[in-house]
């Protein structure tokens, strides 16, 4: 399936909600995530989208 | 349900039709507008991240933002769509393009009178304002305008209805054994459940209101008066909630590829809110010491029933746009999401609203539990509950909709496809950040409607994450919501000034998987719906309405007698309720 911008955009948003409460599920289990740790999170998983979309995206030579 | 008529596009086939909802939507934007740029800087006052007003002024915009919206915006932008769908699924304009304008007219001259009295608060020498909130009930106090000004917007919405039952009933005359076409069949059973349930806020503003604003009466029954309004102020909910499910059935199938799974399902759930919404408006009331806690159990229990519609939306919806996603290809168990036009900003939207929509339900089954609402009950918990309902599932699926219905009624394509789908993820990204700091910030028991929510000597502590991190939240996702509007305003306006195209948009509408043909045609008797619905409404307010006039002071509060007629009514109601309980229970026992 090609990683069109569209569907890379419905990717990212809904991360937010996910990394927002990251450190709520991860308060039932007794773990502490500092609001750093949920940011590098979220900060990698973009950086893995991004390459991912580079990869299989519109226009590359993968999703030709 | 009919399709497009003859193949041509609505403008060119309704041309006082698409006036009159171009002219509604107008006024929804500019409110919209308006009242997203107070919700922006309250928003950046309450987290005092941004403070350019004076902590007292905060309420005249907290009213503005919440009149401007939860009133005018919404309202005046479903009065746009129930034309559209009224005119388009009978294949007929409306009786006379005259009495349209008139309701249109008295909206309006009500939506002025009311925007004056509230933004009057902010000159203080013109002695005028209406810091009431949106919960207009007493005692706080408007200026008379205000009033008056609701209760034409209100009587204004009476007309608008009036004009599509004339519709309804020109096109029965002509075609006396079809079914209700279905778009229709939801804008009658919405206008049954609006005429129900705004009765009790007219009741409330011509007879208590106007002459307490007025000085012709010297108190009002506060118990009364709120009571009244949360008379209408549940169902307004729905009023709300059913012009987005109009268009969640009828067209966000067709956006997604497919057809709608279910006919004789969407008219179910219709007249379920139709009987549902009203008998339910004390839920909003678990905290009132004046009305018996039997009473709040039994709103309780008919606003759990009220899930059942929803659920059965949540299905049928849900079915209809992977009925979609698998016309266009898709496959698999959960794959199939992937071939859905997430492009298009109509449905993507639309999409995001109904599963924000899912999150304010789950808050919502908190606010009804008796028991645990007193966890919540007036803290910032609530406007994040009905910013995820009014404020996404409605607002956003309005907007959404707006992409494929305002070049319908132009005649002229979307200024911009990527700008819309942009503005939608933001609208769903900053409500997420918005709304859940405002969830999380009510269960530390921050309060709802102040500019101060701090305390002398007390902190609130969360259990994850501190205070400072939810007020950035709220901040950041306020900041992103507004830039969110100035987004869809900005590329509604360039569509509209755009050039005419021969075919804006595709609106043709497929017939629904299953259609009416099988289902009972029982399920088109409006009137014994109404009835039923009338019933349950006396059956869940006789009493605890009686009881308050009684046990609050009369009808007018402040130790005022009840008029003796009156009170004999009361008192023969209360012993022929007492004696029939008694014969049923001699009769169960």
């Amino acid at each position: 399936m090609k990683l069109t911008k569209a569907r890379a955009l419905i990717l990212i948003a809904f991360s937010v909600p996910v990394a927002i409460e990251l450190r709520t599920v991860a308060g039932f289990f007794n773990v502490e995530l500092p609001l750093i740790a949920v940011a590098v999170i979220e900060f990698l998983f973009l950086a893995l989208l991004f390459v991912l979309y580079g990869l299989y995206g519109e226009g590359s030579e993968s999703a030709a | 349900m009919a399709t497009e008529s003859g193949g041509s596009e609505f403008v060119d086939t309704f041309p006082d039709e698409a006036a009159i909802i171009k002219a509604s939507f107008l006024i929804a934007f500019v409110s919209l507008g308006i009242g997203a740029f107070f919700g922006l800087i309250q928003a950046l006052h309450r987290t005092n991240v941004l403070r350019v007003i004076d902590s007292a002024d905060y309420y005249t915009l907290l009213t503005g933002h919440g009149v401007l919206l939860a009133i005018v915006f919404t309202i005046f932008f479903l009065c746009g769509v129930f034309h559209w769908a009224v005119a388009r699924s009978l294949d007929r304009p409306a009786e006379s393009a005259l009495f349209s304008w008139a309701w249109v007219g008295l909206m309006t001259t009500g939506t002025v009178l009311a925007t004056v009295a509230i933004l009057g608060g902010l000159v203080p020498n013109l002695g005028m304002s209406a810091d009431v909130l949106f919960t207009f009930y007493a005692p706080l106090q408007a200026h008379p305008i205000f009033y008056i000004g609701l209760a034409m917007f209100i009587v204004g919405t009476w007309l608008a209805g009036a004009d599509w039952f004339l519709s309804y009933r020109a096109w029965r005359q002509d075609h006396p054994d079809e079914r209700i076409p279905l778009q229709t069949f939801m804008v009658l059973t919405t206008m049954i459940m609006w005429y129900i349930s705004t009765l009790g806020v007219a009741v409330s503003v011509v007879f208590f209101l106007i002459p307490w604003s007025l000085g012709l009466i010297e108190s009002v029954n506060p118990l009364l008066t709120r009571t009244l309004f949360w008379y209408f102020g549940h169902p307004i909910v729905y009023f709300w909630l059913m012009p987005a499910y109009l268009l969640w059935y009828t067209v966000l199938p067709k956006l997604a590829g497919g057809r709608l799974f279910s006919d004789p399902l969407a008219r179910v759930v219709f007249l379920l809110f139709l009987l549902l919404s009203t008998p339910v408006g004390i839920h909003h009331q678990y905290l009132d010491p004046g009305i018996a806690e039997g009473f709040k159990f039994i709103a309780m229990t008919n606003t759990m029933f009220l899930l059942l519609p929803s659920l059965l939306t949540a299905f049928t919806v849900v079915a209809s746009v992977e009925h979609g996603a698998r016309q266009r290809g898709g496959e698999g168990y959960l794959r199939w999401l992937g071939a859905l036009p997430w492009r298009d900003p109509a449905f993507t939207g639309m999409a995001l609203a109904g599963a924000m929509f899912a999150a304010g339900g789950f808050s919502g089954m908190i606010n009804a539990g008796m028991n645990i609402n007193y966890l919540i009950h007036n803290t910032l918990w609530v406007p994040g509950h009905f910013h995820l309902t009014v404020g996404t599932a409605v607002a956003l699926t309005m907007m959404a909709g707006s992409y494929w219905l305002v070049p319908q009624v132009t005649g002229t394509k979307l200024y911009s496809r990527p700008i819309g789908l942009l503005q939608v993820i933001m609208w769903f990204v900053g409500m997420v950040f918005m709304s859940n700091a405002m969830h999380r910030a009510g269960l530390a028991g921050i309060p709802r409607r102040t500019a101060e929510p701090q305390y002398q000597n007390f902190e609130f502590l969360t259990p994850i994450g501190s205070i400072f991190e939810l007020r950035v939240q709220i901040a950041l996702g306020g900041t992103l919501l507004f830039l969110s509007v100035v987004l869809f305003l900005f590329n509604i306006l360039l569509t509209s000034l755009g050039e005419e195209s021969d075919r804006p948009v595709d609106s043709y509408l497929p017939e629904p998987l299953s259609g009416p043909e099988g289902s009972p045609r029982i399920l088109d008797n409006l009137a014994m719906w109404t009835g039923i619905a009338a019933v349950l409404v006396v059956l869940a307010y006789t009493l605890p309405l009686a009881g308050i006039i009684q046990n609050g002071g009369g009808l007018f509060g402040g130790g005022l007698p009840v008029p003796a007629t009156v009170s004999a009514g009361f008192d023969l109601v209360l012993t022929t309720v007492t004696s029939a309980f008694n014969t049923l229970w001699g009769v169960v026992a």
